[in-house]
Parts: structure tokens; C-alpha cells; sequence
């Protein structure tokens, strides 16, 4: 049922060059595109079931902000901007926050969310992309991780269980 | 729909809660032998050298032969498509668009 993927263009361990990984979801909801569109762009409606945005407008070039866990260094907030809005195809937004001294959960971000509807026959399909999570190019970052990993991975590998 | 191989390689490899101890001790260890990792787990040499072979073959691991020992240690670049924010957006979205399934029904029944 819920279709979710890690997307990369990590081709080998080279750490010279940046990768960039995204977040695909695509589903089919059984309602009009104009019932989802309404959802997604409202910011009430995003409040219930996203994040409550703070001062939005489905409207390109508005800033909004959404409020998260600090951590470290990074106050939690994150600054967004709406890039594209084509009603009833395409919605998508800046997605901004972290620090670079942060390492895992609240490290610096600077990435892309984008909603694309398609009508099918059963109702609308939605996929969400979160584009432009650039993995760390340190390695030691990783042999730092020490326990916290554990609970990262037991994470994936119910995510696993499910894609299987 | 992973597009991705090498995430989920990795994803199948640490699937296993035995395998995942094992993959810890190594990493906690620094560099550790097969028998050092066999005493007290509970399970057989054999066991633990089956799963350090899937690990290896996850790129989790590296061996390193010294004299008749062969030191096991984390390959760091292993862990590279596991990185722990990748995991806290996946489950993000994929909650997100559980409440959002929700909230459809309930302004559109």
C-alpha cells in the first residue's frame, strides 16, 4: 500500500563529488485532484496532517516556516519557499534548515519538496518527492556514530520488511 | 520501487537482529577476530563467520589477515546510504501520508 523509496544517484564510495538522494512516495488517494490539491496547499489543512506552517500562502516566492525538535546549533526551524505552483499538477517548496555542525538528525539541509498529481481512473495519484539530501562526504562521521546508529537501522529494517 | 541498491543491500544485511550485534560489537571493537566475537554471543564460530560474510558482502565490514587471525573492522563507507536523517524523513512522509489519507476521508467522505 505505501509505497515509499530511497532514491540516489550515488554510483560508487567516490567522496570527491556530492551524492544527492531523495524520498519518493507515490500513492493513489480515491479523491478528486481538486480534494487533494486543497489539502496540500491549505495551510490549515497541512497543519493536520504534515506540519503547521507559519505564514504561508500557496503563492511562489512566499516565505513560511515550519517548527521542528531543535537540535544542537539549529533552532528547529525550517525556512521554506514556494517554487512552483501549478494548480491541481504541481506544488513545490524550498525546504531549509540544520547546521553544519550537526551530525544525523538536524544537519544542515537544503532541499526540495514536490507534490505532482496525476488523475487516474480510481482517483488521483500523488507522489511527494524530497529531493537534495546531499550524504555527508566525511567519513568520519560514520565511525562517530557509535550506538546511535541501532535504532536507525532497526527503523530500515522494518522499512525492509515492508518493501519486500 | 528502491532504486537504490546499495541502501537496500545494506537494509537486508542489518534485517537481521543477530547479524545487526554483530555488525555492533564490530563497530564498537575497532578491530575484533571471529572468536573474540563468538565468546559469550551465544551462537557458533560458524555463525558468526556466515553473518560476517553477508556483512562483508553489504561492504559493512573489512577483513584484515594477520598470522593465522583475521581482524574484522567497519568499513565506514558502508554505512554511507544509512544515514540517520535519510531514515527520520523516510518514516516523515511515509506517516505524513497516512494522516493525509485520513484527513481526505474526513473532508471528503
Amino acid at each position: 500500500m505505501n509505497n515509499i523509496a530511497v532514491k540516489s544517484d550515488m554510483q560508487s564510495a567516490d567522496t570527491t563529488s556530492p551524492n544527492s538522494t531523495s524520498i519518493v512516495i507515490d500513492e493513489v488517494f480515491p479523491h478528486r485532484a481538486e480534494v487533494l490539491w486543497k489539502a496540500i496547499t491549505n495551510g490549515d489543512l497541512m497543519g493536520r496532517w504534515m506540519m503547521k506552517p507559519a505564514g504561508f500562502e500557496p503563492v511562489v516566492g512566499n516565505r513560511f516556516t515550519f517548527r521542528t525538535a531543535p537540535a544542537g546549533a539549529w533552532d528547529g526551524t525550517i525556512r521554506c519557499e514556494v517554487l512552483e505552483v501549478a494548480p491541481l499538477e504541481r506544488f513545490a517548496f524550498a525546504w531549509r534548515g540544520g547546521d553544519e555542525a550537526n551530525v544525523g538528525y538536524g544537519s544542515k539541509l537544503d532541499t526540495v519538496v514536490t507534490f505532482t498529481l496525476h488523475r487516474v481512473q480510481t482517483g488521483t495519484r500523488l507522489r511527494m518527492e524530497h529531493s537534495g539530501f546531499v550524504l555527508p562526504k566525511n567519513d568520519t562521521a560514520y565511525t562517530n556514530m557509535g550506538k546511535g546508529w541501532v535504532k536507525c537501522v532497526e527503523t530500515l529494517g522494518s522499512v525492509a520488511g515492508e518493501q519486500s | 520501487m528502491i532504486e537504490a541498491t546499495p541502501v537496500s543491500a545494506v537494509m537486508r544485511a542489518l534485517a537481521d537482529p543477530t547479524r545487526r550485534a554483530v555488525f555492533e560489537r564490530v563497530v564498537s571493537a575497532e578491530e575484533i577476530t571471529v572468536a573474540e566475537l563468538t565468546r559469550g554471543s551465544g551462537v557458533t564460530q560458524g555463525a558468526i563467520s556466515q553473518h560476517l560474510r553477508s556483512l562483508k558482502q553489504a561492504g559493512l565490514v573489512i577483513e584484515r589477515p594477520e598470522g593465522r587471525n583475521v581482524y574484522y573492522r567497519a568499513q565506514p563507507d558502508g554505512l554511507l546510504p544509512l544515514v540517520d536523517w535519510m531514515t527520520h524523513y523516510s518514516a516523515f512522509w511515509r506517516d505524513n501520508f497516512d494522516r493525509l489519507r485520513a484527513v481526505l476521508k474526513d473532508i471528503d467522505p
